[in-house]
């Protein structure tokens, strides 16, 4: 069986899915988020036995897929993230369904499995139509989630708003795309890298066209200046999908924009430093961006956001900072590495605000007091959760940064380096500000906060990971030096 | 599994279980006496002088990423030794002298910043050296917002203080460490391993080894508070619930000064020995002992008063550290623990006087020798350690250090340079001491108390702690030779080195 | 004759007003147009750069696939686009962008 059929199935689920919550009205949303979560896992279980030979592939996908290290790694992760926010949405179905037109949750359900789909798909892309073609899934599908719960007024608006900004950011794209191949030739990745070597290729339609293209993917991940869409966006969808944005949307961002850069900035690079400027100015202001206004925000999913946009800045630090020749560590595994210990401490995160929510608790910063007496448990959780968050050692968070410190001070990038400490440091400030407010006692009920066992199991096993991967990284070194698709297509 | 490793997570397992239900008190009690045992077993069969400069002692490695290579190593030496012992008998003192109400949370946060400290000093590896000291920002952070003294504006301000000073602090550290491990590995493998880190260090230019020795030293000093990055302790130590005022400003602050004497001196030598890096510390420690000693002696409180003064006493610790020859930093080390363990007992028997009186305010206390006599001997064995009495802890410090600066080979020898004046300077700060220690004691045992209230001594149970580290503090100041014996050859190659 | 240059001079300009007015209009329909207007002038850049980057005689056909996914993708959007827009309208009265900015900061 080859990757490719897993992504084909997962689809047709997904389909079966929205049509069994349209068709058989016996059977409950619960059982429909149960079946895609076990889909998800049997999906991983495949990919985990399945041929990694890129001889496998059916002829006809085979020019137009790669099956490396990374890919394989950003599908299993886009299965973990599937899994965990369909188990979120069934975590909080009640308080999602009073929202939706028809009270039923149907697509919400089987939406997931097709983004998640594109996003396996797009992990495999070796091209800009392959590129084009799975983000628009993935973004398409994302509109829907969004604006789903649209008796509520901030759904809908953040829907609109994702809507526009996310046509436009396309459009920016495509854009890009067009002068890119207009400059090179090809829309490959591989002869976009044989491209920027060339010397006969005009620079100035390159440049132009790569302006267009970082654009166009700097809003897919939230890089500042094209992040404004992420604090309101965030705050109005449910909150399940706010995490699929803030962990999988922005991971398969990523992965597109380490293909790119890896690509752009392959050895002999004409356009070296013009890219790699681009990329830490743009690192800079938007650990900057994210980290500031974080500060000031009083309801904590508007935080997370803002957060999330900081630790964009991070990730592009890393991809700025390419992989120097002493170490053999490159800047796409360090950004791997990230994205992995981001995930489990993003879902903890929301899961409690999913779990308060059923409760009745919003989302606001004072809502959260007295959570240490109402559940000692979810306290505990959410506190693990910031301090990854916040990048405290011995927990996984702090890794990832510490590895985009040190690839960072390898290249001498000091004031971006000075701008990510301040960044580092405000988020001391505001992940604190969350801890704080869990422990205050002066809450305004002293009802306690009821889990079903499951859950409580499946939180604290994420709350495990943060700290087993803060202690013992191991398991994710295969993905740290993962060598750049680029360099592997070039022969290097 | 190296006896370090249960040193190091048993705190955790105690406090975990805490969590869960277990009985408190005597669960974190127990916890602290079996690290206490053990770490007193291994001094007990340490032999400083089998020990090559380097070497570890009871050492366990295990790999926890291949590339950029880091372990979870633990070792112990000489110097790693005293620490720990420092640490298990203050975490001792600190969890048994605990009688708040609320005292399963502050058992929890004492048993944290104890593994803290304790993973932090005994690790080999800078990864987890530096991983170990960040466990107790939160539990400190959340017992001073929490439950700290004062109101609870001025708590959370303080609170937020010393979490913003001490996590930049610990990012520029994180900085100066991530330059010193990309000049120091000699790739294609990135490695955190201290002893694996030496071998390129000689060939490391004098100018990059001072610039990274001096981002070190701003990183360090900040969680040292070496002046002027100092602010945050003084509020926070005199705010702080009494376990974790002895255990930060006895143990956990001297992380930096461990990391210093660990890190920083041993891989970057020239970059200590640079003229400008010297002068700028020399300044800095001035500022600690000159500044805060004046600062100290206008405080009317005693809680303010001892939190001001742990401040101070960093500048002599620092001076040992500049000085860099042997002696000086034998003397620093055993400096070291001494201040660890007398702020210890201050903070503990002020703590103490907190609760029973109410007030800390000089001006309102008086005549406590006639109602608590034993009190006022162990408060007695506190203030004259901290001034540095002969036959107490710190005096053999203190002198180590003095005498130390005057060896040193780095500045000319012919008249008195900027190291000896420093050291001159220094001794006013002694003067300094002894003026506010012994106000401070004049007021609080002797005369009548303005507001009429008096205590008596502690009940029998609530004595241990408090004569255990008397104790320790008259032992390591009759026969400091306890100490040296275990650091014997621990700086023998800095004098080849020619420090 | 007709250059290279005069293709992308127009797809430029469709690109610039389709810019312009997703960042003026208040009208939701309206900005939506412009949208896809982008999507056009992505289009025609891609059609001119294919037809006039020539191998072997014949224009280079990747990047008119490429054309062709655009518009189906582009239907897509459409599709799901509307049905926001539509419940917008259902939920305010309006199709103003100035009905949906109740979150700020």
């Amino acid at each position: 069986m080859s990757a490719f059929s897993i992504e084909v199935l997962l689809a047709l689920l997904g389909l079966a899915i929205v049509l069994a919550a349209a068709f058989l009205p016996a059977v409950s949303q619960r059982t429909l988020a149960w079946t895609g979560i076990a889909g998800s896992v049997v999906a991983l279980l495949l990919l985990c036995g399945a041929s990694h030979a890129e001889s496998s592939l059916p002829a006809f996908v085979a020019p137009y897929y790669s099956l490396d290290t990374l890919s394989l790694f950003y599908k299993a992760f886009a299965l973990v993230i599937t899994a965990l926010v369909l188990w979120l949405i069934a975590e909080s179905d009640s308080t999602l369904s009073n929202y939706s037109a028809d009270g039923k949750l149907g697509e919400l359900v089987g939406l997931p499995l097709i983004v998640c789909t594109g996003m396996m798909w797009m992990a495999s892309a070796k091209d800009l139509v392959t590129v084009f073609v799975s983000l628009e899934l993935v973004t398409v599908a994302f509109y829907v989630l969004v604006a789903y719960t649209r008796k509520s007024a901030l759904s809908l608006e953040a829907g609109v708003k994702y809507l526009i900004l996310g046509a436009a950011a396309t459009g920016v794209l495509v854009f890009g795309a067009a002068w890119v191949y207009g400059a090179t030739g090809s829309l490959s990745f591989e002869g976009i890298a044989k491209g920027v070597q060339n010397a006969a290729v005009n620079k100035s339609v390159l440049l132009f066209g790569i302006a267009f293209l970082l654009a166009g993917l700097g809003f897919k991940v939230a890089a500042a200046p094209f992040h404004m869409w992420v604090p309101d966006v965030y705050q109005g969808a449910p909150t399940p999908v706010t995490a699929f944005l803030s962990v999988g949307s922005k991971a398969s961002g990523f992965i597109v924009l380490t293909r790119v850069i890896d690509a752009l900035l392959a050895n002999g690079s004409r356009v070296t430093s013009e890219v790699t400027n681009l990329l830490l100015i743009s690192a800079a202001i938007t650990v900057l961006l994210g980290s500031l206004p974080a500060i000031f925000q009083t309801s904590v999913k508007r935080l997370l956001a803002y957060s999330s946009i900081s630790h964009a800045g991070f990730l592009l630090l890393a991809l700025a900072s390419r992989s120097s020749a002493r170490f053999d560590i490159t800047s796409g595994g360090v950004v791997a590495f990230y994205l992995a210990t981001y995930l489990p401490m993003t879902v903890l995160a929301f899961f409690v605000l999913c779990v308060l929510r059923r409760q009745g608790i919003g989302d606001s910063l004072d809502e959260l007091k007295g959570l240490g007496r109402r559940s000692p448990l979810l306290a505990l959780l959410l506190t693990i959760a910031m301090a990854s968050l916040a990048g405290l050692p011995l927990t996984a968070g702090f890794l990832g940064k510490m590895l985009v410190f040190v690839a960072a001070v390898d290249h001498g990038y000091w004031g971006v380096i000075g701008c990510a400490v301040i960044g580092a440091a405000a988020g001391f400030y505001y992940y604190f500000k969350v801890i704080l407010a869990i422990y205050t006692s002066e809450g305004t009920t002293e009802e306690p906060v009821t889990v079903s066992i499951a859950s409580k199991a499946i939180a604290t096993a994420l709350a495990a990971i943060i700290l087993i991967l803060g202690l013992y990284p191991r398991p994710l070194q295969k993905v740290l030096a993962a060598p750049a698709a680029a360099s592997v297509a070039l022969g290097k | 599994m190296s006896p370090l490793e249960i040193v190091i997570f048993l705190p955790i397992v105690a406090s975990l279980a805490i969590w869960l239900g277990a009985p408190a008190r005597i669960t974190s009690i127990t916890a602290a006496l079996i690290n206490l045992l053990i770490i007193g077993g291994i001094a007990l069969g340490f032999d400083g002088s089998k020990l090559a400069p380097g070497e570890f002692a009871h050492v366990s490695s295990r790999v926890v990423l291949e590339n950029p290579a880091i372990s979870f190593a633990v070792g112990i030496d000489g110097m790693s030794l005293i620490l720990a012992l420092l640490t298990t008998l203050v975490t001792f003192a600190a969890v048994w002298q605990i009688v708040a109400e609320k005292d399963k949370v502050f058992h929890i946060a004492s048993l944290l910043i104890s593994a803290g400290a304790l993973g932090a000093f005994l690790s080999t590896d800078i990864f987890f050296l530096y991983a170990f000291h960040e466990l107790a920002l939160i539990p400190t952070f959340l017992m001073i917002a929490l439950h700290g003294h004062g109101d609870q504006a001025t708590r959370r301000a303080v609170a937020w203080k010393i979490t913003v000073y001490l996590g930049l602090g610990s990012l520029v550290l994180l900085a100066g460490l991530a330059a010193l491990v990309l000049n120091l590995s000699e790739g294609p493998t990135l490695t955190f391993d201290v002893t694996a880190l030496a071998h390129k260090s000689a060939s490391l230019p004098a100018a990059t080894q001072a610039w990274i020795f001096f981002v070190l030293l701003l990183g360090f000093g900040t969680l040292v508070s070496l002046f002027p990055m100092h602010s945050w302790a003084a509020p926070a130590y005199a705010t702080a619930p009494t376990s974790v005022a002895m255990l930060h400003a006895g143990v956990l602050k001297k992380f930096g000064l461990y990391g210093l004497l660990r890190i920083a001196l041993p891989l970057l030598p020239l970059g200590a020995q640079a003229q400008w890096v010297q002068q700028a510390l020399l300044l800095m420690l001035l500022g600690n002992i000159l500044v805060m000693g004046l600062v100290t002696i206008h405080q009317d409180r005693l809680d303010d008063m001892l939190a001001n003064s742990s401040v101070m006493h960093m500048g002599y610790i620092f001076l040992g550290i500049a000085a860099g020859t042997e002696l000086a930093l034998k003397g620093a080390v055993v400096l070291m623990f001494a201040h660890g363990v007398s702020i210890a007992l201050s903070f503990a028997l002020c703590g103490r006087m907190r609760n029973q009186l109410g007030t800390l305010e000089f001006d309102k206390l008086g005549g406590l020798a006639t109602h608590a006599p034993l009190l006022t001997v162990i408060f007695a064995f506190a203030a004259f350690a901290s001034i540095g009495l002969p036959g107490l802890a710190n005096f053999a410090g203190e002198v180590m250090v003095f005498l130390g600066t005057f060896d040193s080979k780095l500045w000319s020898p012919e008249k008195l340079n900027a190291l000896q004046w420093t050291t001159i300077l220094s001794l006013w700060g002694v003067v300094i001491s002894a003026v506010y220690m012994l106000r401070a004691y004049r007021k609080i045992f002797f005369g009548t108390a303005a507001s009429g209230l008096y205590m008596k001594d502690p009940a029998f149970s609530q004595r241990v702690p408090l004569v255990l580290l008397a104790a320790v503090l008259l032992i390591v100041g009759c026969c400091p030779g306890t100490l040296l014996d275990l650091i014997k050859t621990a700086w023998a190659a800095a004098k080849v080195a020619g420090l | 004759m007709i250059t290279l240059n005069h293709y992308l001079f127009v797809s430029g300009a469709l690109f610039a007003l389709g810019l312009a007015g997703v960042v003026v209009r208040r009208n939701i329909l309206v900005i939506y147009m412009c949208l896809e207007m982008m999507l056009s002038s992505a289009n025609l850049a891609l059609v001119a750069f294919s037809r006039f980057h020539l191998t072997d005689g014949l224009p280079d056909y990747s990047a008119q696939a490429l054309v062709f996914f655009t518009i189906t993708v582009a239907a897509a959007e459409v599709a799901v686009g509307l049905a926001i827009i539509v419940a917008v309208y259902r939920a305010k009265n309006s199709i103003d962008v100035e009905s949906v900015t109740k979150m700020q900061g």
